[in-house]
Formats: structure tokens, C-alpha cells, sequence
């Protein structure tokens, strides 16, 4: 199972829906950086998968609430994902 | 479980860069082996012994010289993105005629096969993207 | 032969270095034996099209890298179908001399093939 990384907001780049578009079923998709601007209200660009995680750190540095949804991870959880998949995919 | 990671962002242009020493220091702190850390693109910027922030800002390069230094972390630059960005050796620098060299220490030059090297001696490979 | 690395290169020629820099990194592991199976999506199947005049822009053709992927055994690229339709580019304009164009729709399949991922 694929973990695919997102670091761009919605609004400004493709980063997301391409991701959205290559997700196959049981993938994990990890909001960091710019990324998490996609985990508070809906964006009406694409409806963000349940089950989604985001960095708290980088939400809470923006001052994003994440819906409730989402799970809040930290670096630790982050490593721990990696480990739990394969491959890793970054959108930038 | 072994992990390689490639930069590609430029440090202080973006938060990428500073993302990448974070995660290469928790994955260090937890007792994962971080087998190479490859800079390409203007990531090859991180390997610049020139920068030098405001000491109320992250050291970025400060933070992987640490890395190596306590963990041995390997950290190449790519040659051809950094020749063609201005990273050189003191050796690249006399090679190529270029009045300075600023390749920091802890660092080294190396062509794009150590990238395939690292996907070949890796568990997981995870990468840093730039914000183009 | 099992390949266990795919690059996706997702970057417009020209605009973005990545372009160039991931068709070099695909060159380079190729050269050492490793070569990996390429996708094309997004903005890279630009990176496609015929009759680019680079030189217009004082820049290097990408295709010349292109054309070198089968001399490096990349025989076949992967390229995704609904980023073609996405852009309008009719995958009948796409060709490169020595490489059979596999046109892909379950994009996350493919990806889940592979141990390693590169993106460019």
C-alpha cells in the first residue's frame, strides 16, 4: 500500500487532485507544509479521503483546524507510516 | 529499516528543505539507519558552506553537519545540478576556473548513480520536493 | 527483469529544471543497470510533445534525452491517459522513436507495483 505525501495547497497547484487521481484503494495520504490547507473546510476542489493524516505541527504553525476526520500526526507517526508503506509517493 | 532521502528544495526557499532535516533527525533519533541523504535540483543550495541566516532562524546546514558528525549521515550533492548552480568543490572550483569554492564540510560531490545506489540499498526512499 | 523503482515525471519541459534533471536521473540509474520504469502524468506528458524548438529559447531539446531511453533500455514508457484528455493532447502525437507508449488509466495500480518511487 502507497502512502503519497502532499506539500502544496489545493489552490495553488495540481499536488492534490493528481494525488486524488493515482490513490488506489487502502492508500495513506499525509498532509504536510502547504498540504494541510486542503484538511480544513472542504476546499471544493476534491473531497479529501476519510481516514486522511496531517501534520499537526505544520497545521497548527497556519493556524488550520483539520476537520474531524483527518487524524493529527506527528514526526514520530509520520516515520512510523513510512514504514507501514510502500512506496512513497511525494507531490509537490 | 533502512531510509535514503532526496532533497530537491533549496533551503530557506520554501519550508521543504527544513521538513527534510527534521524528519532525517527523527528518523536518526528513533534508530533507523539513514543510509544517504541526496541533494539534487536546487537542493544542491543546502550544500553551500556560504549561507548564513539570521541567528534567530533555523541553521539548516548547521543541522545536517550535525548529522554527519554524530551519525555519519552521507550527504551528496548531486555534481551536475551543482555545477550548473554554483556549488563546487575546492577541486570542481580549480577544474572548471571558477574563483571560489564553498562545498560545505560534511558534504561531498557525487554523480547521479549514487541516487540509483541508494534506491538499490534502501527500505523506503522519501522525497523532499521544492515548491515550483 | 524486475524493476523495483518507477520515476513519475509530472513537470512541464523548460519551465521547470525538474524535467531535464529526472530524465538525467532515469539516464544515470539506467546507465548502472538499474533502470526504471518511467510514468509520465500531469504536466510531464508535455515533455511528449513533437516539435519542440527549444533552441527558440536558448535551451537544450528535451528530446534528445528522450530519444536516448531506449540506447539505456528503456523500451517502453508509461504515460497517463487522463492527463492526456485533461490537456487535449491526442496520444496519436506522441511519439518517440524506439519506445512503445503504454497509456495507463488505474495510475495508483501502477504505483503499487513498485518499491521505490521517484517523482520528478
Amino acid at each position: 500500500m502507497t502512502l503519497h505525501i502532499v506539500n502544496q495547497s489545493p489552490y495553488r497547484t495540481s499536488a492534490l487532485r493528481d494525488c486524488l487521481d493515482a490513490m488506489a484503494d487502502g492508500d495513506a495520504l499525509l498532509l504536510i507544509e502547504d498540504g494541510v490547507y486542503a484538511a480544513g473546510a472542504p476546499t471544493g476542489i476534491a473531497p479529501i479521503p476519510a481516514g486522511t493524516y496531517c501534520l499537526q505541527a505544520d497545521a497548527v504553525a497556519r493556524g488550520i483546524t483539520p476537520a474531524k476526520s483527518i487524524t493529527l500526526i506527528d514526526d514520530e507517526r509520520w516515520i512510523a507510516l513510512c514504514v507501514e508503506h510502500t512506496p512513497i509517493v511525494s507531490w509537490f | 529499516m533502512i531510509f535514503s532521502l532526496v532533497v530537491y528544495s533549496a533551503p530557506h526557499a520554501g519550508e521543504s528543505a527544513a521538513t527534510a532535516v527534521r524528519f532525517a533527525r527523527a528518523l536518526v533519533d528513533q534508530g533507523h539507519r539513514l543510509y544517504r541523504v541526496f541533494f539534487y535540483g536546487d537542493g544542491v543550495h543546502s550544500g553551500s558552506a556560504l549561507a548564513a541566516p539570521p541567528q534567530d532562524e533555523q541553521d539548516l546546514l548547521g543541522q545536517w553537519q550535525a548529522l554527519y558528525r554524530e551519525h555519519g549521515v552521507d550527504l551528496v550533492v548531486c555534481i551536475a545540478a551543482a555545477q550548473r548552480r554554483g556549488v563546487l568543490s575546492q577541486s570542481e572550483a580549480q577544474r572548471l576556473e571558477r574563483p571560489a569554492a564553498n562545498l560545505a564540510e560534511g558534504f561531498e560531490l557525487g554523480g547521479l548513480g549514487q541516487l540509483a545506489d541508494a534506491t538499490a540499498h534502501s527500505d523506503r526512499i522519501v522525497t523532499f520536493g521544492g515548491s515550483a | 527483469m524486475s524493476q523495483i523503482t518507477l520515476a513519475i515525471c509530472r513537470h512541464a519541459p523548460y519551465g521547470n529544471a525538474l524535467a531535464r534533471e529526472g530524465l538525467e536521473a532515469v539516464l544515470a540509474a539506467a546507465a548502472m543497470d538499474q533502470t526504471p520504469d518511467v510514468l509520465f502524468t500531469g504536466d510531464g506528458i508535455f515533455q511528449l510533445l513533437p516539435d519542440q524548438a527549444a533552441g527558440e529559447i536558448d535551451q537544450k531539446s528535451l528530446h534528445r534525452n528522450l530519444q536516448a531511453l531506449p540506447m539505456f533500455g528503456v523500451e517502453q514508457i508509461y504515460v497517463c491517459q487522463r492527463s492526456l484528455e485533461e490537456r487535449a493532447v491526442s496520444s496519436n502525437r506522441l511519439a518517440i522513436a524506439g519506445i512503445n507508449l503504454v497509456l495507463v488509466q488505474d495510475t495508483g495500480g501502477l504505483i503499487s507495483r513498485y518499491q521505490h518511487v521517484l517523482s520528478f
